[in-house]
Formats: C-alpha cells, structure tokens, sequence
C-alpha cells in the first residue's frame, strides 16, 4: 500500500550549505499516530518544517499520497492534504476565532466552507463559545486547540504538529493529546513531534527517533516504550553513527 | 485657530491621509519604508494628466467644467485609468527590484536603500518625460463658497474631501470585511503561519502594492487639482505620510486617514501662526513626538 506520506533521502536546512536533516526514509501509514522523538537539535522540527515547505529541502523527494510535493510552497501543500500546527505562533492572534478558521477555510471550494466551520465547533465547543475573541486572548490550551482545529478545517489527509505540549500545564497536557488521540481514532493520519516522550508513546502506534539528523530507531511505540536503548539513544548519550 | 484653517488642513490632511495608507500597507506587509511611495503618487498625477489631456483633445466635451467644478468628465476617467496603471507601475517595481531582494533574504535595509534607488529613478523619469515645470488639471478660475463660520471652500476642495472619506471607508471595509482583506491581515501578523494556513503570500504582496498605489495615484490626482503637479510634489509628501502612518499605528487604515488629517490640520495651524517657512518642521517634528512618546501610533499594538 503506497504510504499516505513519504520522504526519501531527505536532505534539509535553513542555509544552502548547512543541512540539519541528512537523509530520512520516512514512510507514514495510513491511519497511524507516528511519534518523532530525538534529542534537542536531532533536526525534528527541521524535518516537519521542511515536508510543510517552510524549511528549504536541498535533495530528495516528499511524497503525498504518492503524489510528489517536495518543490510545492506552502500554500500549495495544504491544498494536496498536508495540514501542519507550527511549534509556536501557531494561531493568528490578532484575528478572531472565526476569522482564523474562515482563513483556514478558504482553501475550500465555497459551498463547503461553512459547513465545515460548523463541524470544527461542534468539535470543539470551547471555541464556539466566543467566536469573536481574539485569538491572542484564549488560554495555551485552548490556543493549541484552535491551531489544531484551524488544521482540521480542510480535512487534512495527513495531520503534522510540532510540539503541541509546549508551555502547557502537564494537565493540559493530558487533554490535548485525549484529543489528538480521537481526531487520529477519527481516522486523520497524524505525524506527531514531541519533548513528552512518556505522554507521547501512550498514545502512539509508531516511533521513531531521530538522531542527528537521521533515523536511529523506528519501531512500534509499546516496544519503544520498555527498550533500554531508547533511552540511550534518545538522550544521545552515545553517538549513533560513527563518523 | 480659525475655522477656515482647519477647513483648509482637513482638506490637505485628506490627501495625506490616502497617501499614508499606501504606505502603512505596505509597511505592515512587507515590513519596511517604502520611500518611493511618494513618487507613486507623482506618477499617478502625472499619468492622470497625460490621460485627461488625451481623453480632452479626443473629444473636446469631455472637457468641459462639469457642474460647479473645474474639471470636465476627462478628469474622473482619467484618475481612474492612472490608478490602474500605477497599480501597474508598483507591480512592475516589485517585480524588477523588491520581488529579486526579497527572495534573495535581504537585509530592511537594503529594501529602504533599493526604494531611495527606485524614488530617485521615478522621479527623474517624469523631469525627463514633463520637464519640471508644473502644470494643471484646469485652468479654470472657481470662487469659493461660503460654508459659515467665516469658512470658504472651492467645490473642487469639498469634492476632494468627500472622495477621500468614501475611499478610506472602503478600503477600510475592504480590510475588515472581504477575504482577501483576512489575508492581508494574516500575512501582516504573521507570514509563514499565512502560508501554511493556505495563503497565496505573493498573490497578497500583489495586492497590497496595487492598492496603495492606487491610493497613492489618487491623492496625486487630489495634490495635483487642488495644488499643482511638479516632479517633486510625491517628496514634499514624503515627511507627512510617513508621519501620518506612524501616527496612525502602523498598518491601521483609519488611523492613517485620522492622522493625515491631524498632520494637515496642524501643517495649517503652523503656517496660519508660525509662518509658511515652517510647515515641513511641523510634520517632522509630529513624527520625532510619536516616536520618543508612542511609537506604536494612535491604533497600533506595543510589540
């Protein structure tokens, strides 16, 4: 079955000469919550960044659905399916609650567009209590909520967010990824970048780490979870290639 | 202060007022001072008279004073035609010179340094093309009426005025009201979000350069029927929009309108009680205010 999204010797970075990702073989399955772990400058956020078109990708390919979007901007590969949450500043915090998703739903052909809204606050009725209030005004958590509902919007085919758990209460935490767990039940293939390792593998089918800027370990999460060498790999204690 | 000063810095403060949120515009989405904005304004003076003159010799009714102003129907067409083509000429600028700069990642500054480049070189243009010498709309004379107060006004000026307010009221509900005013909006905050939420980014640079330009055209057109046209009328503007839209907050449409009003309105206070030598001091010294007391303008958001 071709993967929902697919890299392949992805080689990616901010500057031209400086790759951070080197060359990732990523397959994500239909219907999976895949976790990307690593440690801090493995390259996991440079890696969703550059499958979202915000990162310049230097060699490889991004495939969706079998489609390749590697050279598409931005705004182009939320029209194929791929909704992506940024780590911060994930909302427009001067708009309004619903500016933000008419803003989102605008990728949408007309007659679909409020429909759609409407289905995105039956989901979240926190939102649809204030629709009018600035987004700058809401709470972390529900900021994250509507960053993850303006994703929604489009009924993305593959979900990519970036560390929706930071600057989070820790009980605010657990609600958000309840959350992300049943919109990825709902059937949205979701790609998940986190910190939270322990939340995060609860509720993850699959997990991979990243270490300098390349796989070190895929695996299922349950096995991720009691493996001693997770934990060495993923505090990169130990380098895992040699040079 | 008299009322007849005021009248008379309302209606300038108008003109400055529709140039400033060209510039707010562009500055809110492209993050930096377009100094060339002012020599949009000449060219769509300037293009407006070429186009009336034509449209005035094609058919010599057209240019015929309509009712109680100086100006015949080849004046409103003509603005109208200018302001597409400025829109045009703005586009034309990004393409060539911001366009390149910013896909090249280049420093604010040198986009202000490329936009003095650009303002010197669309000035020279007109002296080339026009010679320097000024020339009118109309060479009709108009008397101006009495409103009151001891207040005077030509019809021309109260046209003006009107022209201005409907614009502003548009482009303000343009911004707040319409799609691709979201957008804009979005884009202003924040860039990269906007993309990934699905926005064209270039489609909205677009239409932000069309637009202020548009703006800018008209209020050439307004400077040139109610002053004159001269190559340098878009730099005397300079120094009053840019302290028109820092007053105003920077990217707030009725702020800007609000604040050209404030700096015309002022500029003719100084000139009925300083004297005429002051008036460029008065909106330099508005703008040195604003900044050391409140940087972010009567509209805008402390960062």
């Amino acid at each position: 079955m071709t993967p929902v999204l697919a890299t392949e010797a992805l080689v990616a970075g901010y500057e031209p000469d400086l790759a951070i990702v080197r060359g990732v073989d990523l397959a994500v399955r239909s219907g999976e919550l895949l976790l990307l772990l690593g440690p801090n400058g493995a390259g996991k956020s440079t890696l969703v960044k550059a499958i979202a078109g915000l990162v310049p990708v230097h060699e490889g390919t991004v495939r969706l659905a079998g489609v390749e979007i590697t050279a598409a901007p931005a705004h182009e590969k939320v029209r194929h399916g791929l909704a992506f949450v940024p780590q911060t500043e994930n909302v427009f915090a001067t708009l309004s609650i619903e500016d933000n998703l008419r803003l989102a739903a605008q990728v949408l052909a007309k007659p679909r567009r409020a429909g759609r809204i409407a289905a995105l606050y039956a989901m979240f009725p926190d939102l649809a209590a204030r629709p009018a209030s600035r987004a700058g005004a809401l709470s972390g958590g529900q900021r994250q909520m509507l960053a993850v509902a303006r994703a929604l919007v489009v009924e993305p085919s593959v979900l990519i967010l970036d560390e929706p758990s930071v600057g989070l209460a820790p009980k605010i935490v657990g609600e958000v990824f309840e959350r992300l767990r049943a919109i990825n039940r709902a059937g949205v293939t979701t790609v998940l970048v986190e910190q939270n390792v322990r939340a995060a593998l609860a509720i993850a089918d699959r997990a991979a780490i990243l270490v300098e800027g390349r796989i070190a370990h895929l695996g299922p999460a349950a096995t991720l979870a009691g493996d001693p060498i997770v934990a060495e790999l993923y505090l990169g204690a130990r380098r895992a290639t040699a040079q | 202060m008299n009322p007849q000063t005021l009248l008379e810095g309302l209606i300038a403060g108008s003109m400055i007022g529709l140039g400033a949120i060209g510039v707010t515009l562009t500055y809110s989405i492209l993050r930096f001072a377009n100094f060339a904005h002012g020599d949009f304004l000449a060219w769509g003076a300037y293009l407006a008279l070429a186009i009336s003159g034509t449209l005035g010799s094609l058919a010599g009714g057209l240019a015929a004073p309509i009712g109680p102003f100086s100006f015949g129907w080849s004046l409103p067409i003509a603005a109208v035609l200018a302001a597409a083509l400025t829109a045009g000429l703005a586009l034309l600028v990004d393409a060539l010179l911001f366009g390149p700069l910013r896909r090249r990642r280049s420093a604010v500054i040198i986009l202000v340094m490329a936009s003095f480049g650009a303002a010197l070189t669309l000035r020279s243009l007109l002296e080339l093309v026009f010679t320097s010498k000024p020339f009118y709309y109309t060479q009709e004379l108009q008397i101006a009426m009495k409103l009151g107060s001891g207040m005077r006004a030509t019809p021309d000026q109260l046209l003006c005025l009107g022209v201005a307010a409907v614009l502003v009221v548009l482009v303000h509900l343009l911004l707040t009201r319409s799609a691709i005013g979201r957008e804009m909006r979005a884009v202003s905050e924040n860039p990269a979000l906007a993309g990934v939420v699905g926005v064209d980014v270039r489609r909205v640079v677009r239409t932000v350069w069309a637009l202020g330009a548009a703006l800018a055209c008209m209020a050439g057109v307004i400077a040139g029927l109610l002053v004159q046209i001269r190559p340098q009328m878009g730099l005397d503007l300079l120094l009053p929009l840019f302290a028109a839209s820092i007053l105003g907050g920077i990217g707030s449409v009725p702020g800007a309108m609000l604040a050209g009003l404030i700096v015309g309105v002022a500029e003719a206070a100084t000139v009925a009680l300083v004297g005429a030598e002051w008036r460029a001091a008065c909106a330099f010294v508005i703008l040195v205010a604003i900044l050391l007391l409140r940087p972010q303008g009567l509209f805008g958001r402390p960062d």
